[in-house]
C-alpha cells in the first residue's frame, strides 16, 4: 500500500501533525441529544459560517490561529447510533474504556490513581461521549471567543462536563523542569515536521499510527464497522496527570544525597535527558549547553562500538524515563532490539496549573494533560504503562562490552519514577557504573509517587469522512 | 511491579488442537521441521518462552501415540510450553513473528481458518488460542517450577550472551 498517498485533509490534524501552540482548552462533553449533536458535529466539517472547523492534516499556507479536534468514547459513538455489533469491531481496550476496572488495573491507575477519584466527570465513563480540544497558537483571547462560540454550539445537543485548560511554560519545559516534546516517532507518509528533529530509528509503519494501513508487522486489522469509519482515523487516551512538583525536587534532594551524587544528575539519571534536554548519551557526565535540535535526538543505546556502547545503562539508566518508554535500538521483549518500533507513541500533551515557585510553594493542581496517541491502545499506550513503564523484567541479558559483569537484565529496577505506581515498600531505581572496569549498581528506594492520574478517557478520532458519516447517521430505531 | 530478580514464576500453554481429518501426521511433521528454525528464531526474539515443543496425538490409540506417519484420523496437535509474563501483552509479537507458521499449521486444525491470517486477527487468534489452551481450564493442576525466574534473568545470571538481539 502506498502510504504517500495518505489524504491529509481527510485526517484529523493532531494525528500526524504536532501544534505549535501556547495555549489550549479540552472540553469534556456529554451527548444529551443525539440530533443536535450530529447538526453540531456536521457543522464542524462542512465549512458552515461562523463554526470553527475541525483542524486537518492538510497543509496550511498561513499557520491558523485556532486548532480543533475531536474525540469519541465508545459510549459516545452508541449514542450517536452505532450498534453495538459495529462497536464490537472497535479496538478492544477502547470498547472497555478508561474507567473499566480491567482497565484500570492494566494501567496502574490505582490508589489515588483510581477512576473513581477522577475530576471533571471523567470519573463516570459512562456519561462521556466527547472530548473537544481547543488549541490556540498565542492570544487568550481568541481561546475565549472561540470557547463562546462553541459553547454556543452545544446548546441543547451536548452537556459541558467540564473543561480544562493548558498553558505552555516557558522554553517548552513542562512542570518537573525538564525540556519536553523532543521526540515522537516518524510516521510513514506523514508530513515531514516543521523543525525536524532527526533521530536513526526506523520510520514507524504508518498503520501504527493512522487506521487503515498496515501496521508493524505488515499486519491490517479487519475494518471497523461501518466502513466509513475504518480509514485515515485514530485512537487516543486522553489523560490528566497531576505532578507533585514538591515532591519531586524533595525527591532529588534527599536521594541525591543517598546515591553520592548531584540532585541536576540524579534529575537526569531519572529520566534520561538533564532538564535542558540534553541526552545522558551524549552528555554523560554534565549538562553542557543546550545542543542543536539536530542533535536532540542522534543517539541510540547499543553500538557495536565499544566506546560508544551503553548495553549496560552506564550513561543512560536502563530505567530512566525516556529509555524505558523508547527503548531504540536496546534488545527488549517481544521483538529484540526492533521491540521498539512496535510501542510507539505519538504525545500531543501540554502542561497546566501555574508553574511551580519554590520560594513560595503551593497546592495548586499542576501538571500535564492531553492526547497520547495510536493505532492499538492495547499494544502501544496500555503495553507501555504495563510492561516498560511498571515492571523491570522486560529487558534483555545483555552483557554489554565495556564493563566486565554487568548485564543489562539486571541494570534496572522498580518503576518508571514518573509514571510508576512506586509504593515506598518496594520502589526502586538503578544506576549503575563502571569501577576499575567492574559493574557496579546503586539503588535507590523509598520514594513515593510522583504523578497522579486525575482524569482519563480513551477516544476514537474519526477521519473527516468519519465525522461526515457520523453526523449524518440515522436516528437509532427504539 | 518488582525487581527483575525476583521470583517470578513462568505461566503453562498447553494448546491441544483438533486436526482436520484427512491431514496425515506426516504433513503436520512435516511442516513443523521445515520451520522449526523460523520457529526457534522467533521464539528467541521474543525472549519470554522458557520451553515450547509439538506434538501429533492420535486420540483413538489408548496411549494417544500415533501408530504410523500415515494416520490421517482423530488427531490432535499439541502446543506446549512454559512463558513468562502476559501472553496477551505480546500476542501482536507473537502473530507477527510467527504469522506464516501459525497461518500454516491453522489451516489443518479445526476452526483455524476463521483466524487466519493471525497478524490481521490478533483478537480472534488470541480467543482461539484460550478456547483450546487446556491450562487455562479453572480445574487444571497447577505448574511446578523448579526454578521461578524469567528466561532473560536466568540467561544473565547464568552468564550467556544475549541471544535476543537482532532480527
Amino acid at each position: 500500500m502506498n502510504t504517500s498517498n495518505i489524504d491529509y485533509a481527510d485526517v484529523q490534524g493532531t494525528i500526524l501533525r504536532g501544534y505549535r501552540v501556547n495555549l489550549a482548552r479540552h472540553f469534556i462533553l456529554q451527548i444529551t441529544d443525539a440530533a443536535a449533536a450530529k447538526r453540531f458535529i456536521g457543522s464542524m466539517v462542512d465549512g458552515s459560517p461562523g463554526v470553527p472547523q475541525i483542524t486537518t492534516a492538510a497543509r496550511w499556507s498561513a499557520k491558523p490561529d485556532y486548532f480543533l479536534n475531536i474525540g469519541f468514547t465508545c459510549v459516545g459513538l452508541g449514542k450517536l447510533g452505532l450498534t453495538s455489533q459495529e462497536l464490537a469491531t472497535f479496538d478492544p481496550s477502547f470498547q472497555l474504556g478508561a474507567t473499566n476496572a480491567t482497565t484500570a488495573a492494566k494501567v496502574f491507575d490505582v490508589g489515588e490513581s483510581a477512576p473513581g477519584n477522577w475530576i471533571g466527570g471523567l470519573s463516570d465513563g459512562n456519561a462521556v461521549h466527547l472530548v473537544l480540544s481547543l488549541w490556540v497558537t498565542q492570544d487568550p483571547a481568541v481561546l475565549e471567543d472561540k470557547s463562546s462560540v462553541l459553547r454556543r454550539l452545544f446548546d441543547t445537543g451536548m452537556k459541558e462536563l467540564s473543561s480544562h485548560d493548558a498553558r505552555a511554560l516557558n522554553d517548552n519545559r513542562v512542570h518537573f523542569g525538564y525540556r519536553d516534546s523532543i521526540a515522537q516517532p516518524t510516521i510513514a507518509g506523514a508530513p515531514p515536521r516543521k523543525r525536524p528533529i532527526p533521530d536513526d530509528q526506523p520510520v514507524v509503519a504508518t498503520g501504527e499510527f493512522l487506521l487503515g494501513y498496515p501496521g508493524g508487522y505488515g499486519q491490517l486489522n479487519p475494518p471497523t464497522q461501518p466502513t466509513a469509519l475504518c480509514k485515515n482515523g485514530s485512537y487516543s487516551a486522553f489523560r490528566i496527570l497531576e505532578q507533585d512538583v514538591q515532591g519531586f525536587e524533595a525527591f532529588l534532594t534527599t536521594y541525591a544525597k543517598q546515591a553520592g551524587i548531584d540532585p541536576e544528575m540524579l534529575a537526569a539519571k531519572v529520566c534520561g535527558r538533564w532538564r535542558n534536554g540534553n541526552p545522558l548519551e551524549l552528555m554523560p557526565n554534565q549538562e553542557g549547553a543546550a545542543l542543536p535540535l539536530s542533535q536532540l535526538n542522534d543517539f541510540t543505546y547499543v553500538s557495536s562500538d565499544q566506546s560508544q556502547d551503553d548495553t549496560l545503562g552506564l550513561k543512560c539508566p536502563i530505567g530512566s524515563h525516556i529509555r524505558r518508554n523508547n527503548p531504540r535500538n536496546e534488545a527488549v521483549l517481544g521483538a529484540g532490539n526492533l521491540s521498539s518500533t512496535h510501542h510507539r507513541i505519538t504525545r500531543r500533551a501540554m502542561p497546566y496549573g501555574p508553574a511551580y515557585d519554590p520560594k513560595v510553594p503551593d497546592n495548586t493542581p499542576r501538571g500535564l494533560i492531553g492526547h497520547f496517541i495510536n493505532g492499538s491502545i492495547a499494544n502501544q499506550f496500555e503495553f507501555l504503562m504495563a510492561q516498560w513503564d511498571n515492571t523491570s523484567s522486560f529487558v534483555m541479558s545483555a552483557p554489554g562490552t565495556n564493563c566486565s559483569g554487568g548485564n543489562a537484565n539486571s541494570n534496572i529496577s522498580g518503576e518508571d519514577i514518573f509514571l510508576g505506581v512506586n509504593d515506598p515498600s518496594s520502589s526502586s531505581f538503578t544506576i549503575s557504573t563502571c569501577s576499575n572496569g567492574k559493574a557496579t549498581s546503586t539503588t535507590i528506594q523509598g520514594f513515593g509517587r510522583l504523578i497522579t492520574t486525575r482524569g482519563g478517557a480513551y477516544c476514537f478520532l474519526p477521519s473527516i469522512t468519519g465525522l461526515q458519516y457520523l453526523a449524518n447517521l440515522g436516528e437509532p430505531v427504539g | 511491579m518488582s525487581n527483575s530478580n525476583a521470583p517470578t514464576p513462568p505461566n503453562p500453554l498447553t494448546l491441544l488442537m483438533p486436526v482436520v481429518n484427512g491431514t496425515s501426521v506426516q504433513t503436520l511433521l512435516t511442516l513443523i521441521s521445515q520451520n522449526q528454525a523460523a520457529i526457534d528464531a522467533a521464539l528467541t526474539n521474543i525472549g519470554t518462552v522458557h520451553f515450547a515443543r509439538f506434538l501429533v496425538l492420535d486420540t483413538s490409540v489408548p496411549n494417544l501415540q500415533p501408530a504410523s506417519l500415515t494416520t490421517a484420523s482423530n488427531l490432535v496437535l499439541a502446543v506446549i510450553t512454559e512463558y513468562d509474563g502476559s501472553f496477551a501483552s505480546y500476542i501482536s509479537d507473537f502473530v507477527g513473528q510467527l504469522a506464516q507458521v501459525f497461518n500454516a499449521l491453522l489451516s489443518y486444525v479445526v476452526g483455524g481458518s476463521a483466524v487466519v491470517p493471525v497478524q490481521n486477527n490478533p483478537t480472534a487468534f488470541q480467543n482461539f488460542v484460550q478456547a483450546n489452551d487446556a491450562s487455562q481450564n479453572p480445574a487444571a493442576p497447577a505448574l511446578y517450577c523448579a526454578y521461578p525466574y524469567t528466561v532473560q534473568t536466568i540467561l544473565a545470571d547464568c552468564g550467556s550472551t544475549a541471544s535476543g538481539a537482532g532480527a
